[in-house]
């Protein structure tokens, strides 16, 4: 939990645990009352853990075809079945999420920290009046611009210009959302740079970089930590999106779009397998990032948290 | 006459807007690897017809020159150069493709609001009910379902299986004669020329890509529905109505009518988005429609198409968001005041 006067007094190791616990119980409680919620989590957790454990799990290897095998149905020999090419589904499946959420997850996190970083500061300068304001408004004014191309032609784009690899798929994913960031952190920032202790740390001749890193950025990190959580979902979707037109990831790379891709033929002559499970995968992950970040919303409102927690606390009284 | 000042207003911000669109986008774009002479004239071709076919499509003047060569052509002659893959000028190409784009992405979100508002209003008025449940997971899973995907399964059902639909290739049958082209779009150009058996058929190939489209923008509209319904719900005005003992219903639509320019909000964002963001149903139907073409003039060094397409679809947003304004004026209040 961010404390406002968290670089003044420094706390006991003690407190830090305690604060932990008490976040952690706020946690469980928000769980039990959305249930929802928790199958967001069991999700998240469930594809991360398949994901790194995929060569232990998947009964065969991910990349090598069979042409004996091929567009075989799901049996218990291939639980979900195989492709045009005779590569086990399940197994590819499962491998998928290694690149699929590399990709979201450091695009994301790419454009989270660089747009939180600039709105930030545009934030934090945009009425100061000047030339810092003058230069705030030119950074608003292109990110305009940039919002204003069609996303997916311009991912496309991108992607063509650096050239098809893993970093350009992540580069072009992280210039997309930075406008996103860049939005969210000015709006936050303006409002809490109007508030009470900022006011007084800039009186007391705090310099501007230690106000913004230690005072600002903290204090308006909730909406950002929701918004990065349905964002990876979105890029995960993105991902498969320009793999299926064939500008992300190629071919035999396990990857959800491109599976999708591969079982586009198949699924107009009655083999449905191919592309109906990837994209299932793709469909329950996306769902479960979203809800981990719905949860996370209800957890960063404090309104909202106490409410949730209190109807928990009363509950379990009464039943006690 | 505050709304002819108003548009005025937002007239003057269209021009250096577009104008910034198309210069980010032209630096973009040209930088693009790939040499549209060699992509033209095939790996045969010798060096000195390279040079030639660069010279004459100004390749061998600096970006900048090059640059104000395409805004000069694009302002006194409507012309946006031309795609060596159709061998056509860009404009024609665009003037054919947008309205199949439009016309889908249109009934597509027709669709989506006749899903998205009354769930979401039902689930704003009956909170604890089991259609507010439904309306949480509906919102949630339209936002996860990769739309490509949802065309792929729709197909699998009721092409495949059922043969309720015509196969996914394209808006016409292979062996109906087209009407001639009024609107672009097929469905009223059928009509206005009388042609039954093109409506019929349009209308089918029609189905799929519009209810793919519907129940994925139908998630976002059912959303922002439900949360400024349940506010208008809360406010005062609703409570005083309902104290008063006055009927459900017109509770209902005073909070409806209250709650529309969200709506339209969220409806003109959907638009915006969906004009490059069908293209992949687009894909998956064969559509022809703009959204495609931009996307495989990018995968072949086809600069004109995709430079094109962005100033096409920045112009088409610019205007919705002005009609999106003046209907801000017509409903609500408010801004007029």
């Amino acid at each position: 939990m961010s404390n406002i006067s968290a670089g003044h007094h420094p706390r006991t190791t003690s407190e830090r645990v305690q604060a932990f616990l008490r976040a952690l119980r706020y946690l469980l409680d928000v769980l039990r009352a959305r249930p929802l919620f928790a199958v967001g989590y069991g999700i998240v957790v469930g594809v991360v853990v398949l994901a790194i454990f995929a060569p232990l799990i998947a009964p065969y290897p991910p990349e090598t075809a069979n042409p004996v095998d091929f567009l075989q149905p799901p049996s218990w020999r291939h639980l979900l079945g195989t492709d045009a090419t005779g590569m086990d589904i399940f197994t590819r499946i499962i491998y998928a999420p290694r690149i699929d959420l590399t990709i979201a997850i450091a695009g994301t996190a790419i454009s989270a920290i660089v747009g939180s970083l600039i709105g930030a500061t545009v934030g934090y300068y945009q009425e100061v009046g000047g030339v810092p304001s003058f230069f705030s408004g030119f950074v608003m004014r292109s990110a305009d611009v940039l919002q204003a191309f069609p996303v997916f032609v311009f991912a496309i784009a991108l992607v063509a210009i650096f050239g098809q690899s893993l970093q350009s798929i992540i580069a072009a994913i992280a210039f997309l959302n930075i406008p996103i960031y860049l939005r969210l952190m000015r709006s936050q920032v303006m409002s809490i740079r109007r508030m009470r202790f900022v006011e007084a740390s800039y009186v007391a001749g705090t310099p501007d970089r230690y106000i913004i890193l230690r005072h600002v950025i903290p204090n308006s990190m909730a909406p950002v930590l929701a918004q990065l959580s349905v964002n990876i979902g979105w890029s995960v979707l993105l991902t498969a999106g320009l793999s299926f037109v064939g500008a992300g990831v190629v071919a035999p790379t396990p990857e959800w779009g491109s599976m999708i891709a591969m079982g586009f033929q198949n699924i107009i002559t009655g083999q449905w397998w191919p592309s109906v499970f990837p994209g299932i995968a793709l469909a329950v992950t996306v769902f479960g990032f979203a809800l981990v970040g719905a949860s996370i919303e209800v957890l960063a409102d404090p309104a909202r948290r106490r409410a949730m927690a209190g109807t928990m606390r009363q509950r379990r009284t009464k039943e006690a | 006459m505050r709304v002819v000042r108003y548009i005025g207003k937002r007239m003057l911000f269209i021009g250096p807007q577009l104008f910034g669109i198309i210069l980010v986008s032209f630096f973009l774009v040209k930088l693009i690897p790939g040499d549209p002479a060699v992509m033209m004239l095939g790996p045969l071709a010798t060096e000195a017809t390279l040079t030639e076919l660069r010279n004459e499509m100004g390749l061998n003047l600096s970006l900048v020159e090059q640059f104000y060569i395409y805004i000069k052509n694009l302002v006194l002659h409507g012309d946006l150069g031309r795609s060596w893959q159709t061998t056509r000028p860009v404009t024609e190409d665009l003037f054919l493709r947008m309205p199949a784009t439009l016309e889908l992405i249109t009934l597509g979100l027709i669709l989506g609001l006749l899903i998205g508002v009354p769930l979401g209003v039902g689930a704003a008025y009956l909170k604890r009910g089991i259609l507010a449940k439904f309306s949480d997971y509906y919102g949630l899973l339209a936002g996860a379902l990769p739309d490509f995907w949802l065309a792929l399964v729709l197909i699998f059902f009721f092409y495949t299986i059922l043969g309720w639909v015509p196969p996914p290739l394209g808006r016409l049958d292979f062996f109906t004669i087209a009407p001639p082209t009024v609107t672009g779009a097929l469905l009223i150009d059928s009509l206005l020329d009388g042609n039954w058996a093109a409506l019929g058929s349009a209308a089918g190939h029609l189905i799929l890509p519009v209810v793919t489209l519907g129940l994925i923008s139908g998630g976002p509209i059912l959303k922002m529905t439900q949360s400024t319904m349940d506010r208008m719900l809360e406010s005062d005005y609703s409570r005083y109505e309902e104290m008063c003992g006055l009927p459900k219903s017109i509770i209902i639509r005073h909070a409806l009518r209250n709650s529309l320019p969200s709506v339209v909000t969220i409806v003109s964002v959907l638009y915006g988005f969906l004009i490059g963001g069908a293209v992949l149903v687009e894909i998956v139907f064969s559509w022809g429609g703009a959204g495609q073409y931009a996307v495989q003039g990018v995968l072949n060094a086809d600069i004109n198409p995709v430079l094109g397409f962005v100033f096409f679809a920045a112009v088409l947003s610019l205007i919705i968001y002005l009609i999106v304004d003046l209907i801000y004026f017509a409903i609500d209040p408010r801004v007029r005041g």
